[in-house]
């Protein structure tokens, strides 16, 4: 077995685990009782998103889904940001 | 090559660890009761969960020879956006840990003694 099917095989047999706990995520954001639950969920999700998408990119050799992780990281602490501003101050900000 | 496979199987340990992390973290922010108690299972998800695949992912595509040149763009990234994740992850989870207690939305039920709620004046205890 050379390195290429290895590393596709254990790809294969990871994507489900990761699948699993999104939907686990999911659950919790959709059924969240407050406003700091949900951006916690989304938050957690959206940070193990970029690692799954980093998996994919070796998985569809592929080099563009590296830069998406690297965006979706940043974008997920903006959420953060916004959030908290607005729960604290009740504003947006300028 | 030897060393190309001693990467990939390390690769492969730390991004195995990192999804099971990532299982336990989302099974404890679904049954843990309420949001500061949620914020122990969600540092578990984005520092177990994300950072350790990712340079599991990291290490892992040196040693894919079959990926060609893509193989050190896609290291390189995967390990800024570990660095990334490493820094913002706690900050941003303190930030709403702080404008929930702020903004009085989720309730500190265990809790033995709240003294940023004392020093804003409510209740006592």
């Amino acid at each position: 077995m050379d390195i290429e099917t290895q590393v596709h095989t254990f790809i294969t047999f990871v994507i489900p685990i990761f699948a699993l706990a999104f939907i686990l995520y999911i659950v919790r954001a959709l059924k969240g009782p407050t406003i700091p639950d949900i951006v916690l969920a989304i938050d957690a999700m959206t940070y193990d998103l970029a690692a799954f998408l980093a998996l994919l990119a070796i998985y569809f050799e592929s080099p563009i889904l590296i830069p998406c992780a690297i965006v979706l990281a940043l974008w997920v602490y903006a959420l953060d940001v916004y959030v908290a501003k607005y729960l604290s101050a009740k504003e947006m900000g300028e | 090559m030897v060393l190309d496979w001693v990467l990939v199987y390390v690769g492969e340990a730390l991004v195995l660890i990192g999804a099971i992390f990532d299982v336990i973290a989302a099974i404890g922010l679904l049954r843990f009761p309420n949001f500061f108690v949620r914020l122990h299972a969600a540092t578990i998800g984005t520092i177990g969960g994300a950072f350790v695949p990712l340079i599991g992912v990291s290490i892992m595509s040196l040693g894919c020879g079959f990926l060609g040149p893509t193989r050190f763009f896609v290291a390189g990234g995967a390990f800024v956006t570990a660095l990334l994740i490493l820094f913002l992850a706690p900050a941003g989870s303190h930030l709403l840990a702080r404008a929930a207690h702020i903004s009085r939305e989720a309730v500190v039920y265990p809790k033995v003694v709240d003294h940023l709620e004392e020093d804003r004046g409510g209740r006592h205890g």
